[in-house]
C-alpha cells in the first residue's frame, strides 16, 4: 500500500461537483505533481487532502489509515501539512509569528525552536527578517514564508499549491531546488502546478487531472514526452508567461 | 499666488516634496514653515486673550472660569483660553527650537489649538443664537474664537508645509531607580489628570448646562497635547520604560487608580460615576475579546452583562426576586459569571455555519430577544417593567459597601468600597484578558481574526476556539453584571438595550481593537460623556455617529493602536507608510 492513496475522490461545492473521480498514489520520499489547467480540480483535491473539504464519496489514506473524514487538525497533526493557494499568510503578523502558528499543533518548545533554526537555515532571508511583518515581503519570499510555516508542523508529507505562482523564473528555480532538498531529506512532497514544465522536470511521478479527473500518470519524464501533455500543456503558452 | 503652483526654482525648493491633494498649497508654504508656525502661535495666543463673547453668560461655572474672567482664577484647569494659551506659547518655542520632529509636534499642538477653539466657539454660538455671539453686536466685539480657531489652523498648516518626521525613537537608559520615580511622578501626574477631567465641568444637569463643553474642551486640549507628546516619541519611550518595569508598572498603576478617591474627584457622586465606567469598562475588555481578538462582530453583547446582573439579582435575597435565596457575594459573582457563559456559548454556536455580516446579525436578534424576554419579565426573573428593585448591598460582616469610611481625620464618601471593588475586578478582567492574549489560545484567535481558512490549515480548530470566545467574552461580562446589580441597587431591562451594546462596541473601536487601555480609555469616554451632556441626551447617538466617523477618518487603528492591525491601517501618514509599508499581499498573478 502507498503512503498515500487516493482512490475515486467526488468533491463538490454545493450542486457542483469540482472533483469527479481522481485517485492517484504517492510514495514515500517522492515528489509527485498533479497538472491541469484552470479548474480542474486541483486545489479542491488539496483541500480535502488536508481536510477543509469533505469528500462526496472515495477514499483517502495516508500512512496505512483512512483519513477522509478526519478533521483538519488531526490529518495535520498525523504529518500532513498544507501550503494553500495564494500562500494566505498571516499578512500583519511577523515572520516569526507566522512560523509559530505554523507549529500550532505542537507543545514540544525545543523541536519547534529547532525547527524554526532550520527554516532560517533553508531561507536565510528569513532569517534576517524574522521581525517584520509577513505583509511586506516580496511574493518570492512570502512563497519561502508559506513553505516554512508548512513546514513548522514538522510534516512527513507536504502538500503545496502553487507555489511558483507569479514568481519570476529564477524564484521558482529556488523554490524548487528547496523542494528537492526537501525529498533528500526525507520529505514527501506533493505538488500542484500550473507550470507544467518545471513540475515534471522534477517529479518522481505525476498525474493529469482534467475536469475534475485524473486522466493520465507516470514519471515525470514519461509525461514530458508524452505528446498529448505537450500539445494540452506544455504548448505555446508555457514559458510565455 | 497662483501663478507659482508651477514646480519651483530649484534654487528655493523646499526641502519636503508635498504630493496628493494639497500639495501644491504646501509646497507654496514650505518655505515659511518656521514663521508661519511662530504665525499661527502667536495668533493662538492673541485669540486666547481677547474677548469671546458679545453677551454675557452669566451662569455656572464655564463662564466664571474660563470664558469671562480669566484671571479670576488663571490655573484652573478648566479654563480654555489658558489652554489654548500654553498650547501657543509651547508651538512658539518649539518652532524656535531644534528639537526631533519638530514639525509634527508643532502640528498636534495647532490641531489642540483649532479645536479648542472650534468647540468653545460653536457652544458660545449656539448659546447667543447666532454668529454675532462671537463676532460683533450690540457695540462689543469679541473676535477671541475665530482668532485663535485661525492661529490653530495656520499652525497646522505651516508645520504639515515644513514637512512630518518620523516619530524619534529614544533609547535612554537611566539608573532603575531613577526610571522608578520618573514612571511614579508620571502615574501620579495621570492619576491628577484623571481625577480632573472626570469632575471637569461638574456634573451635569439642567443647572450646570456647562458641564459638557467644558469637559469636551478639556478633552480637546488633552489630545492636542498628548499627540504633540506622542510626536515628539516620548509616550513611546515611557511606555518602552514602563515596559522595562512591567510589575512595578502595574503595581503603581494599580495604586494610583486606588488612590483616586483621594483627589477631587473623592465625593459620592463622582465614585459612583467612576464605579460605572469601571463596570463598562470591564464589560468592554470582554467584548474585545470576541470582535478584538477573535474578530467576531457581536451586536448584542450587553446582553451578557444583563445575564449577568439578573442573575445576581435573583440571588441577592431582594424581595422581588423569584429565587428567595441569599448566596454570598464571591460565589453569587461566580455563578453569574457561569450562567452568562454559557448563553455566550448558545450565541456562539452559531459562528459554526455563519460569518460576518450574518454572525452579526444573529447576535442583533440575541440581543433583543434579551431585551424583549427581560421586558415580559420572563419566568418571573426579570420583574418586567418594575424591575428588581431594592438589591441589598454587598456586606462584608457588619460592613457595607455603601457606607462611608472613617480613617482618623479622614473621612471617605461612601461608595469608595465599591469604587475598590471594580478597580480590582477591572484588574482581575486585564490580567485575564492580557494572558488569554499572549498564550496559545490568543494566538488561535488572531489568527482565525485574520483569515480563518489558513487558520484551520494550521491545524486550529476554528468552531471550538470561536466559541470560547463567546463563552470567556460572555463570562466577564457576567462578572461585571453581578456588580453592577448590587451597585445599583435596582436591575432594570431598559439598561441593557441596543443603544448599550453599540457604546460597548464603539468604545473597543475608538480605544483601539485589541488593547486593554484601549477599551478602558473608549469606555471611559462614551460612559462619561452621557453623564456630562445629560441635557443633550437626545444627541447622544449623533455625537457617538460623529465621533467614529472622525476616528476612522482620522485614527482609524483606534486612540490606542495594536500592533497588528496597525501595519494595514496606517495610510494616513506618509512616514508611517514608509516605516511600516503598504502591508498587503500582493495579488496574485495568474
Ligand atoms: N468555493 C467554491 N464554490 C463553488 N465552486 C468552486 C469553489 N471553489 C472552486 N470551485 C469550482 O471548482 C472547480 C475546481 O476549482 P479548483 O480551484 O479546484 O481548480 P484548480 O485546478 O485549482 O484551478 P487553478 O489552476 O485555476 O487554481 C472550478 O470550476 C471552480 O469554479
Ligand atoms: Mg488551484
Amino acid at each position: 500500500m502507498a503512503f498515500l492513496e487516493v482512490r475515486d475522490l467526488v468533491v463538490a461545492y454545493g450542486a457542483i461537483q469540482a472533483v469527479r473521480g481522481v485517485s492517484f498514489d504517492v510514495e514515500q520520499g517522492q515528489i509527485v505533481s498533479l497538472i491541469g489547467s484552470n479548474g480542474a480540480g486541483k486545489t479542491t483535491t488539496l483541500r480535502t487532502l488536508s481536510g477543509l473539504l469533505r469528500p462526496v464519496s472515495g477514499t483517502i489514506s495516508f500512512d496505512g489509515e483512512q483519513i477522509q473524514k478526519q478533521p483538519a487538525h488531526s490529518i495535520l497533526s498525523r504529518g500532513m501539512a498544507h501550503s494553500p493557494e495564494g500562500r494566505r499568510l498571516f499578512a500583519r503578523m511577523t515572520v516569526e509569528e507566522n512560523l509559530r502558528l505554523g507549529a500550532y499543533t505542537r507543545k514540544d518548545e525545543e523541536g519547534i525552536a529547532k525547527d524554526m533554526q532550520r527554516v532560517y537555515d533553508l531561507f536565510p532571508v528569513l532569517g534576517e527578517r524574522r521581525g517584520n511583518k509577513a505583509g511586506l515581503f516580496s511574493g518570492g519570499e512570502q512563497q519561502m514564508l508559506a513553505i516554512g510555516r508548512a513546514l513548522m508542523s514538522r510534516p512527513k508529507l507536504l502538500m503545496l499549491d502553487e507555489p511558483s505562482m507569479g514568481l519570476s523564473p529564477i524564484m521558482t528555480q529556488l523554490i524548487f531546488d528547496t523542494v528537492k532538498e526537501l525529498r533528500s531529506e526525507g520529505t514527501t512532497v506533493l505538488l500542484v502546478e500550473q507550470n507544467a514544465l518545471a513540475a515534471l522536470g522534477l517529479s518522481d511521478r505525476a498525474y493529469v487531472i482534467d475536469l475534475g479527473r485524473t486522466t493520465l500518470s507516470g514519471t515525470g519524464h514519461e509525461l514530458l514526452a508524452d505528446p498529448r501533455v505537450q500539445e494540452a500543456y506544455l504548448g505555446e503558452g508555457v514559458g510565455a508567461e | 499666488m497662483s501663478t507659482t503652483i508651477d514646480p519651483p526654482v530649484a534654487t528655493t525648493a523646499p526641502p519636503v516634496q508635498h504630493t496628493g491633494r494639497f500639495g501644491a498649497v504646501l509646497n507654496a508654504v514650505a518655505p515659511f514653515a518656521k514663521i508661519g508656525m511662530i504665525v499661527g502661535g502667536v495668533l493662538s495666543v492673541l485669540g486666547a486673550f481677547l474677548p469671546w463673547v458679545t453677551f454675557v453668560l452669566n451662569e455656572g461655572a464655564y463662564p466664571e472660569r474660563a470664558s469671562l474672567n480669566m484671571f479670576v482664577e488663571p490655573f484652573g484647569v478648566s479654563g480654555f483660553r489658558l489652554h489654548i494659551t500654553l498650547l501657543g506659547i509651547a508651538a512658539i518655542v518649539i518652532a524656535l527650537l531644534t528639537v526631533p520632529a519638530k514639525h509634527r509636534i508643532v502640528r498636534g499642538l495647532g490641531i489642540g489649538v483649532a479645536a479648542v477653539a472650534l468647540l468653545n466657539g460653536i457652544w458660545i454660538t449656539v448659546e447667543g443664537g447666532g454668529l454675532g455671539a462671537i463676532t460683533a453686536a450690540d457695540g462689543t466685539i469679541a473676535f477671541g474664537a475665530i482668532v485663535a480657531l485661525i492661529g490653530g489652523l495656520v499652525t497646522v498648516l505651516a508645520a504639515t508645509s515644513g514637512g512630518l518626521e518620523a516619530r524619534p525613537e529614544w533609547e535612554w537608559e537611566l539608573p532603575w531607580w531613577v526610571e522608578w520615580i520618573l514612571l511614579l511622578v508620571i502615574f501620579a501626574l495621570v492619576l491628577l489628570l484623571v481625577a480632573e477631567v472626570l469632575t471637569s465641568g461638574g456634573q451635569g444637569g439642567v443647572v450646570n448646562p456647562y458641564a459638557g463643553v467644558v469637559f469636551l474642551s478639556l478633552l480637546a486640549a488633552l489630545s492636542g497635547a498628548l499627540s504633540a507628546l506622542s510626536a515628539s516619541g516620548l509616550l513611546t519611550w515611557v511606555g518602552v520604560v514602563s515596559e522595562r518595569h512591567r510589575v512595578f508598572s502595574v503595581v503603581v498603576l494599580l495604586l494610583c487608580a486606588l488612590a483616586l478617591p483621594f483627589t477631587g474627584a473623592g465625593t459620592e457622586y463622582w465614585m459612583t460615576v467612576a464605579s460605572n465606567i469601571g463596570v463598562y469598562a470591564a464589560t468592554a475588555i470582554g467584548l474585545n475579546i470576541v470582535v478584538g481578538l477573535a474578530g467576531l462582530l457581536d451586536l448584542g453583547y450587553v446582553a451578557f452583562l444583563g445575564i449577568g446582573a439578573f442573575t445576581a439579582a435573583n440571588l441577592s435575597g431582594a424581595a422581588a426576586s423569584a429565587v428567595g435565596i441569599h448566596l454570598p457575594f464571591l460565589l453569587v459573582m461566580v455563578i453569574s459569571a457561569v450562567v452568562a457563559g454559557i448563553f455566550g456559548a448558545i450565541v456562539g454556536s452559531p459562528t459554526l455555519r455563519v460569518r460576518g455580516d450574518y454572525l452579526a446579525i444573529v447576535t442583533l436578534a440575541f440581543g433583543e430577544i434579551f431585551v424583549r424576554s427581560a421586558q415580559n419579565n420572563i419566568a418571573g426573573l426579570t420583574g418586567g417593567a418594575n424591575a428588581i428593585p431594592n438589591i441589598p448591598p454587598v456586606g462584608v460582616g457588619g460592613f457595607q459597601f455603601n457606607d462611608s469610611i472613617t480613617i482618623g481625620a479622614l473621612r471617605l464618601p461612601s461608595g469608595v468600597m465599591y469604587y475598590v471593588a471594580i478597580v480590582l475586578l477591572v484588574a482581575f478582567v486585564m490580567l485575564v484578558f492580557g494572558n488569554l492574549k499572549n498564550s496559545r489560545l490568543g494566538r488561535a484567535w488572531i489568527a482565525i481574526r485574520e483569515d480563518e481558512d489558513a487558520a484551520s490549515a494550521m491545524g486550529i480548530r476554528t468552531g471550538p476556539i470561536k466559541i470560547l470566545a463567546f463563552l470567556i467574552g460572555a463570562m466577564l461580562a457576567g462578572l461585571a453584571g453581578a456588580f453592577f446589580a448590587h451597585k445599583t441597587a435596582v436591575v432594570a431591562y431598559d439598561s441593557f438595550r441596543f443603544l448599550e451594546s453599540v457604546t460597548l462596541l464603539a468604545a473597543v473601536i475608538l480605544g483601539g481593537m485589541g488593547t486593554i487601555p484601549g477599551a478602558v480609555l473608549g469606555a471611559s469616554i462614551l460612559f462619561v460623556l452621557p453623564e456630562k451632556l445629560r441635557e443633550f441626551a437626545d444627541y447622544r447617538l449623533l455625537l457617538f455617529g460623529l465621533a467614529l466617523i472622525l476616528i476612522m477618518r482620522f485614527r482609524p487603528q483606534g486612540i490606542i493602536a495594536d500592533k497588528h492591525r496597525k501595519a494595514e491601517l496606517a495610510d494616513d501618514d506618509p512616514e508611517d507608510v514608509a516605516r511600516e509599508g503598504p502591508g498587503a499581499l500582493p495579488t496574485e498573478v495568474k
